[in-house]
């Protein structure tokens, strides 16, 4: 592995992850300069106990947990931001070999001397760079609106929080880069993408919401049960989550050179 | 490798490809093909024929059903990578990044492949009349030829794969094209190209290889091809005149009554028709060259008569 073509990306790239790194760490920074009152989390909590039990499973059923600065955070941050960053990770998984292939470009890429796994790896290792970028940028806004806000967080429990994002983001690129080598339309592969960040997605919120029902042990098909925002930003990484993501993440990445070398490039 | 090897050798190669769920097509049959070290082989055929099926197996882009393949003589497949660094690449629609100058591709591609000599990529450049200032975008087909061609080229290869390679290109720069193709040539290297242009590969080509349907019908030399030596010749005379007077001209074949005048296919010299047409006042005359199927067919024999001329010239 030269690095051309992982430098190349990074170059192509940072732009992109620059401004929504901005785009994280100012909405970090926002989110907790808008709370000069510690008490105002105590009115969202009585607020919210008002609320109807399905739609308090919006911001994880826990009540008291969301007058807390921590579960403020959970729910007002670190559960949407994933959500929002699967936009970046499915655009960056098209960008390793989808994009190219869908507009003709692989044929004169894959002409050069560059192995097929040598191009999925070092692009993949490129935007894995990117995304543990825009994530610092967020904990950068984090720490920052920290020195202005009224709320008191452990800032070493926002690293984690922050740091729990990167399992999960990886694991939306290599499913990307996947759906990218094993469909060779590029439509196909969005969707199929978009599909599995959407369904985890309400996997995860109807087996919380209905944990009763065959959807609650569905959740576990989820990556947002392990993503576990509330628990890590209250307790901590939980380094059986992040293995177990780690571990679905390499499959994927696995699976995707293994097809990739193995099929017919795309006209 | 032994001087005498082939630097293409295919051996029954097949491609089919999934038309739907149900069909498949097959793209290529058993091709066994051999190009020589040193030579132009020009890989010709109709829209469809299977000759960027040939060149995307040649370069491991798609993997062949059957058969198998070799350049330089190292199976394509397994050596792909280290084969590359021998081949340079033209592809039939070049598509490159949009957003990138010329020179930002140049740069990434001389980058991947190592050790490109730039004073070489300057020289391609000012040749072939090409500002890599500018963004992929802006350049027209003709330009966006060029900068795929000092792709191809800008790392000496050994073998040359082109596929429709003068596709846009000015008849200056096809003649600049042309020029360099058989100074590569003369530094003993080999140029693969296909088209579907008779005058293209006639104007370069050693040897011609004629696809059709998938399958390799002919490899001849193009003199011996463009020996098929029959033309179409329409001619429009001022009276009216019974086209089967014609038909017992020498070297005058299918003739036919078109308006005000007669269509026929001449083999041979002019002289014959040009005596039997003394009588009458030919008001104009046109000969067309035989399309390339034509003369494929004159050539090696086959009943049906396929339509379609090029190369037109008026005689007034």
């Amino acid at each position: 592995m030269n690095g051309t073509v992982f430098m190349e990306t990074l170059r192509r790239s940072w732009r992109g992850a620059l401004y929504w790194g901005l785009g994280f760490g100012f909405y970090a920074l926002m989110l907790m300069l808008v709370v000069q009152d510690a008490n105002i989390l105590k009115q969202y909590g009585e607020i919210a106990k008002a609320f109807p039990p399905a739609l308090m499973q919006l911001f994880g059923g826990d009540v008291t947990a969301l007058a807390t600065p921590e579960g403020f955070l959970a729910y007002g941050f670190f559960g949407y931001l994933l959500l929002i960053f699967a936009v970046y990770a499915i655009m960056s998984g098209l960008n390793i070999t989808a994009n190219d292939e869908d507009q003709g470009i692989l044929d004169v890429v894959l002409s050069l001397p560059l192995a097929r796994m040598r191009l999925m790896l070092e692009k993949f290792l490129a935007y894995t760079l990117l995304t543990v970028f825009i994530i610092a940028c967020a904990y950068v806004g984090l720490i920052a609106g920290l020195q202005f806000s009224a709320l008191e967080v452990d800032s070493s429990k926002l690293l984690q929080s922050t740091f729990n994002m990167l399992p999960s983001s990886l694991l939306m690129l290599a499913f990307t880069a996947l759906a990218g080598a094993l469909f060779r339309r590029k439509g196909t592969a969005t969707a199929v993408a978009s599909l599995f960040v959407v369904g985890s997605y309400f996997l995860n919120f109807l087996g919380e919401a209905a944990s009763s029902t065959v959807f609650e042990p569905l959740r576990q098909l989820s990556f947002f049960h392990y993503y576990d925002h509330n628990g890590v930003v209250q307790h901590g990484l939980s380094w059986g989550n992040i293995g177990i993501l780690s571990v679905v993440t390499v499959v994927c990445v696995a699976a995707a050179l293994w097809l990739f070398e193995r099929r017919d490039v795309g006209v | 490798m032994n001087a005498n090897n082939p630097v293409i050798q295919t051996e029954n190669l097949g491609k089919t490809y999934a038309k739907n769920r149900r069909e498949t097509v097959q793209a290529l049959k058993n091709l066994n093909l051999s190009v020589q070290p040193g030579e132009i082989f020009g890989y010709l055929g109709p829209n469809g024929a299977g000759k960027t099926t040939t060149i995307r197996i040649l370069l491991d882009l798609i993997r062949p059903s059957d058969g198998r393949v070799a350049i330089f003589g190292q199976d394509a497949q397994q050596n792909s990578v280290e084969l590359h660094k021998r081949i340079g690449f033209l592809p039939g629609e070049l598509n490159l990044w949009k957003n990138l100058s010329g020179q930002q591709v140049v740069s990434y591609i001389g980058k991947v492949r190592g050790g490109v000599d730039l004073n070489y990529v300057r020289q391609l450049t000012n040749r072939l009349e090409l500002d890599l200032s500018l963004k992929v975008r802006s350049y027209s087909s003709g330009n966006k030829r060029k900068l795929g061609l000092v792709i191809a080229l800008m790392n000496k290869p050994d073998l040359l794969i082109l596929d429709e390679p003068t596709n846009g290109l000015d008849p200056l720069m096809q003649q600049i094209f042309n020029e360099m193709m058989l100074e590569f040539q003369k530094d003993g290297r080999t140029v693969f190209l296909s088209s579907h242009i008779l005058s293209e590969v006639q104007a370069i080509c050693d040897r011609v290889g004629i696809l059709r349907a998938g399958e390799l019908r002919a490899v001849e030399t193009v003199t011996n091809l463009t020996h098929a030596n029959f033309r179409w010749v329409t001619v429009q005379l001022r009276e009216k005149v019974d086209a089967n007077q014609f038909v017992s001209v020498a070297g005058v074949s299918e003739v036919s009554a078109v308006d005000g005048g007669l269509k026929l296919r001449l083999s041979g010299d002019f002289d014959p028709l040009l005596r039997a047409l003394n009588p009458y006042y030919v008001a104009k005359m046109e000969v067309a060259e035989p399309s390339l199927e034509e003369i494929f067919l004159t050539y090696y024999g086959n009943g049906s008569r396929v339509q379609g001329q090029q190369g037109k010239e008026v005689v007034k």
